[in-house]
C-alpha cells in the first residue's frame, strides 16, 4: 500500500467523512487514493475556503474538520483558515502536500516552508520524514486537535512519502484524553466566593460548547439562578429567550449585559479569556468584582485579569460541584428589570430596511433548526445582537481572528455537517467579495444555503469608526461601485433577488427560506447605518455610546 | 521588569526549538540568553533560557508547558516569584 492510500485509510479510521480541499501537484497521490475511499471530498474554489469550511464543519458537528491542499500557494492559501481555527480553538487537521524529500530545501517548484509559516497558528504540526512515522502522526494529529483546548494541527506530507509502498498499519492508542478533575481546594475556594457574593454574574465563552458542557452549564444556571452574559462565541450556551440571559457583553454588547458585569461583585468566567472586545478598557472592567475562572487551559488563568479562584480541568465536573442555590433574589430582579427596560426597539423610523429587525424576523422564521454563519463587520454584530441563538453550534462567527470571508465557506462546512439544517450565511458587501467564488460550490453540490447579503455600499464597520472616532475622515471605505450581486450569483447558478424596501421584508424572507436550493437575497440598507451600542476605543464598558449620545 | 531563567526538557523533533523561541517572542518576552544541549536520553534537548519582561514569568511558563514537545519546564532563577502562583 502506498503512503497516500494508507493516509486515506487512517483518516477513515479516525472517523473522517468529509474533506474540504483543492488538488495540485504535490498532493496528487492522496487525491488518487481518495477515488477509492468512502470519504467525500468537497472541491472548493480557493484553498482558504477549504480551511474555513473545515472550521464551519467542525463548529456545526463537534467533530474534527479536515482540509487539504497542495504545496506552495495551495498551502499558504490555507493559512488564514488555520489561524482562524487557532484563535477560536477549533479542532482541525490540515494536510498539505510537500515537494519530494530530496527537493526540500532547494527552492523547488511550489516549495514553501508551510511547517515554519504556520508554527505560530497551529496547536502542533508534523513533517512526515519517514513512511514509518505516518501512522503515528495521523493518529497523534487527531488526538492533539481534539484534546484539552482544541486547535488546528498541520501534517506536511512530502510527495515521495505519499508514494512509498510499505506495510502500513493503523496506529492504535487510547485516543481519549480526558481533562483532569478540578482540585477540591479550588472548588472550595469558588464555593466560598459564590456564597459570599450578592451580585454574581456568569460570563460564558466558547469554551462551554467546546467542552461539550452545555447541559451541565444549563443545570448550573438552573441551580444557582445567576444572571448570564455571553461572549460572541458563547452565544447559545443558554437559550436566547431564557429569562436569566442578559445578552452579549462587550464592545457591541447589550446594555443589560454590560451593566450587570460592571456592577457585579463576582464574575464567574467560564471558558472565556477576557478578550479585549469583551472587556473594553481592562482596568475598568467589572471593577468591583472578584473572579472565579473555570477553564481547561491554565495559560488563560490570570493572563489578563487577576483571578481569585482558578478552577482548572473538566468543566462538567466543575459545574456540577458548584451547582447550588444562592440567595440573590434582589440582584436577579434588578438584572431582569434592566434587561426589560433596555430591550431593543425594532420599530425604527423610516421606510428603509432596518437590519436588526430584518435579522430578528429572519431568525424567527428560520427557527431552531437553523445555523447562521456570519462574515465580519457590522452585519456580524447585528447577527450576534438580534439572531436568536439557542446553542453554540447554531452560530458560526469568526471571533478571535475576525476573518472577512469566513461566512460562506463556514456555511458550506455546516451544511455538510448538518444536511437537514437551514443554513444561512449573513454577509456584507465587503466580506462577500473575499470568498465570492464559493457561490459556485453551492451550485456544484446543490447546497440549499441561503445567503443574506446586507449591502450598505461601504466597508461599514470601518466607515462607522471613521465617522465616530476619526472626525468623519473617510478613507477607502466606499464600495459604491459594487458589482450587481444578483447577476453575479445568477451567473454561478444561484437564484438571487433584491430587497430594497422595508415593506418587502416579510415576503423576501419567506421566499428565501422556502427556496428549495441555494438562494441569495441582496438586501439594501442605508450607507450610514451604524451598530449600536458601541464602546469606543480605550473606553470602559460603562461608557457605551448609543445613537442618541453620539 | 523581571529576569528569570527556565530549564526546559523538549523532544528533538522538527521545530521544537523554534516553537520555544517563537512563543517567547510572541508573548513579548525578551530573550537574554539561551543554551541548548542534547540530553542523555538521546531523544531530548535540555534548554536553558533566560528572559526578561514586564509580564510575569508564569505567563511564559504556562505557554511553554502547552507545547506538545515540551516535557518539563522548571524555574532555575526567579522561583520565589513563581512558587505561590504555580500552586494554583
Amino acid at each position: 500500500m502506498k503512503g497516500a492510500q494508507f493516509l486515506v485509510k487512517a483518516l477513515e479510521h479516525e472517523g473522517v467523512d468529509v474533506i474540504f480541499g483543492y488538488p495540485g501537484g504535490a498532493i496528487m497521490p492522496v487525491y488518487d487514493a481518495l477515488i477509492d475511499s468512502r470519504i467525500r471530498h468537497v472541491l472548493v474554489r480557493h484553498e482558504q475556503a477549504a480551511a474555513l469550511a473545515a472550521d464551519g464543519y467542525s463548529r456545526a458537528s463537534g467533530k474534527v474538520g479536515v482540509c487539504m491542499a497542495t504545496s506552495g500557494p495551495g498551502a499558504t492559501n490555507l493559512v488564514t483558515g488555520i489561524a482562524n481555527a487557532y484563535m477560536d480553538s477549533i479542532p482541525m487537521v490540515a494536510i498539505t502536500g510537500q515537494v519530494p524529500s530530496n527537493l526540500m530545501g532547494t527552492d523547488a517548484f511550489q516549495e514553501v516552508d508551510i511547517f515554519g509559516i504556520t508554527l505560530p497558528v497551529v496547536k502542533h504540526s508534523f513533517i512526515v520524514n519517514s513512511s514509518k512515522d505516518l501512522a503515528r502522526i495521523v493518529h497523534e494529529a487527531f488526538r492533539i486537535a481534539r484534546s484539552g483546548r482544541p486547535g488546528p494541527v498541520l501534517i506536511d506530507l512530502p510527495k515521495d512519502i505519499a508514494n512509498t509502498v510499505s506495510d502500513y498499519s493503523i496506529h492504535h492508542s487510547d485516543a481519549s484524553e480526558a481533562a483532569p478533575a478540578p482540585r477540591p481546594e479550588a472548588i472550595a475556594q469558588a464555593t466560598a466566593l459564590l456564597k459570599a457574593s450578592i451580585r454574581p454574574v456568569i460570563y460564558a465563552g466558547g469554551g462551554v460548547g467546546l467542552a461539550n458542557a452545555i447541559d451541565d452549564f444549563r443545570d448550573f444556571v438552573a441551580a444557582t439562578r445567576i444572571p448570564v452574559v455571553a461572549t460572541l462565541k458563547g452565544l447559545g450556551v443558554i437559550p436566547a429567550k431564557h429569562e436569566l440571559f442578559l445578552g452579549m457583553m462587550g464592545m457591541h454588547g447589550m446594555k443589560a449585559a454590560n451593566h450587570a458585569v460592571q456592577n457585579s461583585d463576582l464574575l464567574i468566567c467560564i471558558g472565556a479569556r477576557f478578550d479585549d472586545r469583551a472587556t473594553g478598557r481592562l482596568n475598568a472592567f467589572a471593577p468591583h468584582a472578584k473572579v472565579i475562572h473555570l477553564d481547561v487551559d491554565p495559560a488563560e488563568v490570570g493572563k489578563l485579569r487577576h483571578v481569585d479562584a482558578a478552577v482548572l480541568g473538566d468543566l462538567k465536573q466543575s459545574l456540577k460541584a458548584l451547582s447550588f442555590a444562592l440567595p440573590i433574589d434582589d440582584w436577579r430582579r434588578d438584572c431582569i428589570t434592566t434587561k426589560e427596560s433596555t430591550a431593543w426597539d425594532y420599530n425604527a423610523p423610516g421606510s428603509e430596511i432596518y437590519a436588526p429587525a430584518f435579522l430578528r424576523q429572519l431568525s424567527e422564521r428560520a427557527g431552531d433548526n437553523s445555523i447562521v454563519a456570519c462574515d465580519v463587520g457590522q452585519h456580524q454584530m447585528w447577527v450576534a445582537q438580534h439572531f436568536r441563538v439557542n446553542r453554540p453550534s447554531q452560530h458560526l462567527s469568526s471571533g478571535g481572528l475576525g476573518t472577512m470571508g469566513y461566512g460562506l465557506p463556514a456555511a458550506i462546512g455546516a451544511q455538510f455537517a448538518c444536511p437537514d439544517a437551514t443554513v444561512i450565511n449573513v454577509s456584507g458587501d465587503g466580506s462577500i467579495m473575499m470568498n465570492l467564488q464559493e457561490l459556485a460550490t453551492l451550485r456544484r453540490y446543490e447546497l440549499p444555503i441561503k445567503v443574506v447579503l446586507i449591502d450598505n455600499h461601504a466597508l461599514g464597520m470601518v466607515r462607522q469608526w471613521q465617522e465616530l472616532f476619526h472626525d468623519r475622515r473617510y478613507s477607502e471605505v466606499d464600495l459604491s461601485d459594487n458589482p450587481d450581486f444578483t447577476k453575479v450569483a445568477e451567473s454561478m447558478g444561484v437564484p438571487a433577488f433584491r430587497v430594497e424596501h422595508r415593506s418587502d421584508v416579510p415576503a423576501a424572507i419567506e421566499r428565501l427560506v422556502t427556496e428549495p436550493g441555494p438562494a441569495l437575497a441582496h438586501v439594501l440598507i442605508h450607507q450610514e447605518a451604524n451598530v449600536w451600542p458601541i464602546v469606543g476605543p480605550g473606553k470602559s464598558n460603562s461608557e457605551m455610546m448609543d445613537e442618541v449620545s453620539s | 521588569m523581571s529576569t528569570f531563567t527556565l530549564q526546559i526538557r523538549v523532544a528533538q523533533t522538527d521545530g521544537s526549538l523554534e516553537r520555544i523561541l517563537s512563543v517567547t517572542r510572541r508573548r513579548r518576552f525578551e530573550l537574554v540568553q539561551l543554551s541548548v544541549t542534547a540530553a542523555d536520553d538521546g531523544a531530548s534537548f535540555d534548554v536553558e533560557l533566560t528572559a526578561r519582561a514586564e509580564r510575569p514569568a508564569l505567563a511564559l511558563v504556562r505557554q511553554l508547558e502547552k507545547l506538545e514537545d515540551v516535557a518539563e519546564v522548571t524555574v532555575a532563577d526567579g522561583a520565589a516569584e513563581l512558587a505561590g502562583a504555580r500552586a494554583s
